[in-house]
């Protein structure tokens, strides 16, 4: 029932049109609900935990939503491709 | 030996008006590092045309020409049509089953783009079996990889001294190791690394799978690269591709 629960709150959290989030994982441990995975800002994490509140799910929510790294420059990290070799 | 070609490339950068300010500050001056940028689609969150000027006014910053392709994302809420219009009034390149070429200091680039579509891998593939939604399903996979074919194939006549494939979808699984195995048919579609690999590709790009890994190769050898913006943390990486006639 924890696991179907689990599920449903993570498929309605990537079909929201608030959230779409697709990388959202919800594990129930004991009395806690615990939201793991990743989003790109604060907004987004508040809008993600609005929506598994919405839910009245009866259990203490646990955020652990990770922001993911804000973009640092990309230009001196270069790789090389070399041709493949053909016959 | 010759001066490679540079291929930046980013995927997956979701924008919306919450990350505004996010990417442009990292993309002025982009042409001392980049001979062209590569978006791997899911240029916005939700698919909305309203996103999709964050994108633009975000990607506008680049001095370098910027080609995509959509994403999932972009088609969420059908608007993809507006977007594909927005960004190429914009000055960007949107490639869906079609290809450009740029002509850069150390040669000509050939890109060939489309966004793909789920199918899965070898032996853990979805079938061309049973009900019609089934077919449809599996057919469109399939399609988008003849999509590709004949876009790769319509860019050799353009003679490019490196062609790169651009797709949001993955074209081999090993790009998606570090994704649960269960989701691996709705990430990836093996018929777009085999035109990869019939086609002369010397690097292909992709995004969409934003827990795996940036490096793989096609069964014939070819390098593909997951740049998903969560998997390469920056705002782009760059691809020194040095041009086939130098080997």
């Amino acid at each position: 029932m924890n696991e179907q629960l689990a599920r449903d709150l993570e498929r309605d959290i990537a079909s929201d049109p608030r959230t779409n989030e697709l990388g959202i994982r919800l594990q129930v441990r004991g009395e806690r609900l615990v939201v793991s995975g990743e989003v790109a800002s604060e907004e987004r994490r508040a809008t993600v935990l609005e929506v598994v509140r919405e839910h009245d799910t009866g259990l203490e929510i646990v955020d652990h939503i990770m922001l993911s790294a804000e973009p640092g420059p990309g230009g001196p990290d270069h790789e090389q491709i070399d041709p493949p070799q053909r016959s | 030996m010759p001066d490679p070609i540079r291929v930046a490339a980013v995927g997956d950068v979701h924008l919306a008006d919450d990350l505004r300010g996010r990417y442009a500050p990292l993309l002025e001056g982009i042409s001392g590092e980049a001979d062209a940028l590569l978006v791997a689609g899911d240029l916005t969150q939700h698919g909305t045309v309203e996103e999709a000027k964050a994108f633009a006014d975000e990607f506008d910053a680049a001095d370098v020409p910027v080609l995509v392709v959509l994403g999932n994302h972009d088609y969420h809420s059908g608007a993809d049509r507006d977007i594909a219009r927005l960004l190429t009034d914009r000055g960007v390149t949107v490639l869906e089953g079609t290809s450009t070429t740029i002509e850069t200091d150390a040669g000509r680039l050939g890109v060939a783009g489309v966004k793909g579509f789920c199918l899965g891998f070898h032996g853990r593939c979805a079938a061309d079996f049973g009900e019609p939604e089934m077919k449809a399903f599996t057919g469109h996979g399939i399609e988008t990889a003849g999509v590709l074919r004949r876009a790769l194939d319509d860019l050799a006549g353009e003679e490019p001294d490196v062609t790169v494939a651009l797709s949001h979808f993955a074209p081999v699984d090993d790009t998606l190791i570090g994704e649960p195995k269960e989701i691996w048919p709705f990430l990836g579609n093996y018929r777009l690394g085999e035109a990869i690999d019939e086609t002369g590709v010397d690097l292909a790009v992709h995004g969409h799978a934003h827990a795996g890994r940036e490096k793989g190769l096609t069964p014939a050898g070819v390098p593909v690269r997951n740049v998903a913006q969560p998997v390469i943390q920056a705002a782009f990486r760059v691809y020194d591709v040095v041009p086939r006639r130098s080997a």
